[in-house]
């Protein structure tokens, strides 16, 4: 049915042409009047936003272009790349902005060359001709198992990041400054039954500030959730630009009663965090908030064991900054190691712009 | 601290200057703490920062650094560049 290697593994975005695919003509072919959207298309991009999965443009068109889709859609692109580049190029640009491997994405184009050089410079994308993409619903690929209500707003959300970008390159100060100015709120709160799916969700999702990289279920979460010492706290997190809502969550086994203080470690055996947080204060607030309750609880030091990846460095900068520390040497062949820290002396402190009821 | 290091910290402030925005770190001393006061990177920065240095320099100081020590200072981390080139 596709051209393109993809091997059947689950789309999360798709990157739509515009002229004669998006569009039933050429954008700067029609003397003023742009031409209409192809309603089936269109249905098509709805259905597909309405599962989770991230709408993008690429286009040889002025960036109006895509502004005039997004009016005829109702929503806004995840990401928008108009130029004059090839499309390949078009499509990396946006794999990295989203954080979306170019295996995971599919690509709807009428033109045959622009389909085929795709195909050849990015094997990894499914490759589908408009009369394709009209069927897609009903595939596989585009029906995910999960469908979470962050999931089907992640759109809304990585617009408001656009925006949110655009005001952080005009801010001069630092990046607390920033954050404060734009109103971020951090909430973290312990979690309840009707988090589960979405925190099975980002079991599976994240990566880049994941300390286990390993998924855990939905009876596992509900399992934690019903056990006395097994402490499962949300992070949620919004500014003036959007509410994104529940992004992080970290599990914290609790302190044996009567345990000697200077002998208790606690331990945190999965942080994880949606890569939207990143940069805005959530994951640094969740490692202080961890810090402090465990202190309050009577541990002297915490543990939090970590898989060591190429892609989790954004967590170990955290965990670095939060006074984290490894034994050099001490990483396993498949590359677990333990970072702890005491909880004595100055613990990490909480901004202002944490809202954290339980905190100690 | 040797020539290379403190070429390789200028070219580090010009990096950090453009990751972050802040024409202020330009001047960034050499002693000054990177990720918490001080220069108060966050973990996107000294992300974005890390990868520029890994494709500059070909120094890939996540994999060598489990503690990521390179990054306490500019300084440190000049140094630290400096030795592996």
């Amino acid at each position: 049915v596709a051209s393109g290697a993809a091997d059947g593994a689950l789309v999360k975005c798709v990157v739509w042409d515009i002229d004669n695919t998006l569009l039933d003509g050429v954008f700067l072919e029609s003397g003023g009047q742009p031409p209409p959207a192809d309603p089936v298309l269109l249905g098509v991009l709805r259905e597909l936003a309405s599962r989770g999965i991230l709408q993008a443009v690429a286009s040889r068109n002025p960036p109006a272009a895509a502004d005039y889709v997004q009016r005829l859609a109702g929503l806004d692109f995840a990401a928008a790349e108009c130029s004059w580049n090839a499309k390949p190029a078009a499509i990396g640009r946006i794999a990295a902005e989203l954080g979306v491997p170019s295996g995971a994405m599919a690509f709807v184009d009428d033109d045959m060359v622009e389909r085929a050089e795709v195909a050849a410079a990015l094997p990894g994308v499914l490759v589908l001709t408009p009369e394709d993409a009209a069927e897609a619903p009903g595939w596989p690929q585009f029906s995910p198992p999960v469908v979470t209500a962050e999931a089907r707003r992640r759109g809304q959300l990585y617009a408001d990041r656009r925006r949110r970008q655009a005001a952080a390159r005009e801010f001069g100060g630092s990046r607390a400054e920033f954050l404060r100015q734009v109103g971020t709120r951090v909430t973290i709160a312990p979690a309840a039954v009707a988090d589960v799916p979405r925190l099975h969700e980002l079991s599976v999702r994240t990566h880049q500030l994941n300390s286990a990289g390993q998924p855990v279920t939905e009876a596992g979460l509900a399992g934690l959730l019903a056990t006395p010492g097994q402490h499962v706290t949300t992070v949620r997190l919004a500014d003036k630009f959007g509410d994104d809502g529940l992004v992080g969550a970290a599990i914290m086994t609790g302190i044996p009663a009567g345990t000697a203080r200077e002998s208790t470690a606690a331990s945190v055996p999965l942080v994880m965090m949606s890569c939207r947080a990143l940069g805005r204060g959530a994951l640094d607030a969740l490692l202080a908030w961890l810090c402090r309750s465990a202190a309050a609880a009577g541990a002297a030091e915490l543990m939090v064991p970590c898989r060591v990846t190429d892609r989790n460095v954004p967590f170990r900068l955290a965990l670095a900054a939060a006074g984290f520390r490894a034994e050099p040497g001490a990483v396993t062949p498949d590359g677990r190691a333990l970072f702890a820290r005491p909880l004595t002396g100055d613990l990490p402190g909480l901004p202002d712009y944490v809202v954290a009821p339980d905190t100690p | 601290v040797t020539a290379a290091a403190e070429q390789l910290a200028d070219e580090l402030r010009e990096l950090l200057a453009d990751i972050t925005g802040r024409a202020e770190l330009r001047a960034l001393p050499a002693t000054t703490s990177l990720l918490r006061d001080g220069a108060g990177l966050d973990s996107l920065a000294g992300t974005l920062l890390l990868r520029q240095v890994h494709r500059r320099y070909g120094v890939d100081v996540a994999a060598e650094d489990i503690n990521l020590d390179a990054l306490e200072t500019l300084g440190t981390l000049a140094e630290f560049i400096a030795a592996r080139i």
